[in-house]
């Protein structure tokens, strides 16, 4: 299984039943995962595409993503912060 | 270094006074409270609500916190950070930085401000009477962000 965490704006639209997956096949990639998301989730695709949407694995930051997602792993999807 | 993110109301007073209690080793004491607003541009605020996310923001923070103490040779600095619902007048974040001299106690505080605006994992959203919106970093915020990524160390002279 795979837990999938949306933050921020991206929460608001992201269905319960993303909070943890069985990694789909086909699905080796996170950009693989995010085109999977969008595509189950036409609204949060959506919402990734209009803005910076930064992608987290195992709470590092992921900078390529053509980094592998395996069995076990959590992926965060990060709107851009507002803090302060 | 005393780095927290809290759901629960703080008083900012109280925590400065037991973050410099019995502290000699520094000259200078430089604070900023960012308090939630009863309107942003003119629309009311009912509610501010901070997410986060549990574990990464903490590491981040305490990250951001921790470059620039070492860029501004702070021996000691105190970042309290709201996240769920805050209520309008309640504090949202306290940074606070004892320094040998005020120089770098100002630019300490002043930059950790920036990063946190634009780089520390949290997201705000306003309640009002038209909805709620997800606040963004504005255009400045990143500008002032991109300042304080290629200004110059902190100066050297004296309190």
């Amino acid at each position: 299984m795979v837990r999938l965490v949306f933050l921020g704006k991206f929460g608001d639209v992201a269905p319960a039943g993303l909070a943890e997956i069985a990694l789909p096949g086909g699905v080796r990639t996170l950009k693989e995962l995010k085109d999977w998301v969008a595509r189950q989730e036409p609204l949060l695709g959506a919402a990734m595409d209009a803005t910076r949407t930064r992608l987290i694995v195992n709470q590092c930051v992921a900078h390529d993503l053509s980094q592998p997602v395996a069995d076990g792993d959590e992926v965060a999807f990060l709107p851009p912060m507002s803090g302060g | 270094m005393d780095i927290r993110i809290t759901p629960q109301a703080f008083d900012p007073q109280a925590e400065i006074a037991a973050f410099t209690a019995g502290r000699d080793d520094a000259g200078a004491l430089v604070s900023f409270v960012g308090t939630c607003r009863a309107a942003n541009g003119g629309v009311a605020v009912e509610e501010l609500r901070i997410d986060h996310y549990p574990g990464f923001t903490e590491k981040e923070i305490a990250r951001l916190a921790q470059e620039t103490s070492h860029r501004f040779d702070c021996p000691d600095l105190l970042v309290v950070h709201r996240v769920g619902a805050i209520r309008p007048g309640e504090a949202i974040v306290l940074v606070a930085a004892l320094s040998m001299h005020r120089s770098n106690a100002f630019e300490m505080v002043r930059v950790l401000m920036d990063y946190l605006k634009t780089d520390a994992p949290l997201w705000k959203k306003e309640t009002g009477p038209n909805g709620v919106r997800w606040i963004e970093p504005r255009a400045e915020d990143y500008a002032r962000r991109l300042e304080v990524e290629k200004g110059p160390k902190a100066g050297k002279e004296r309190t």
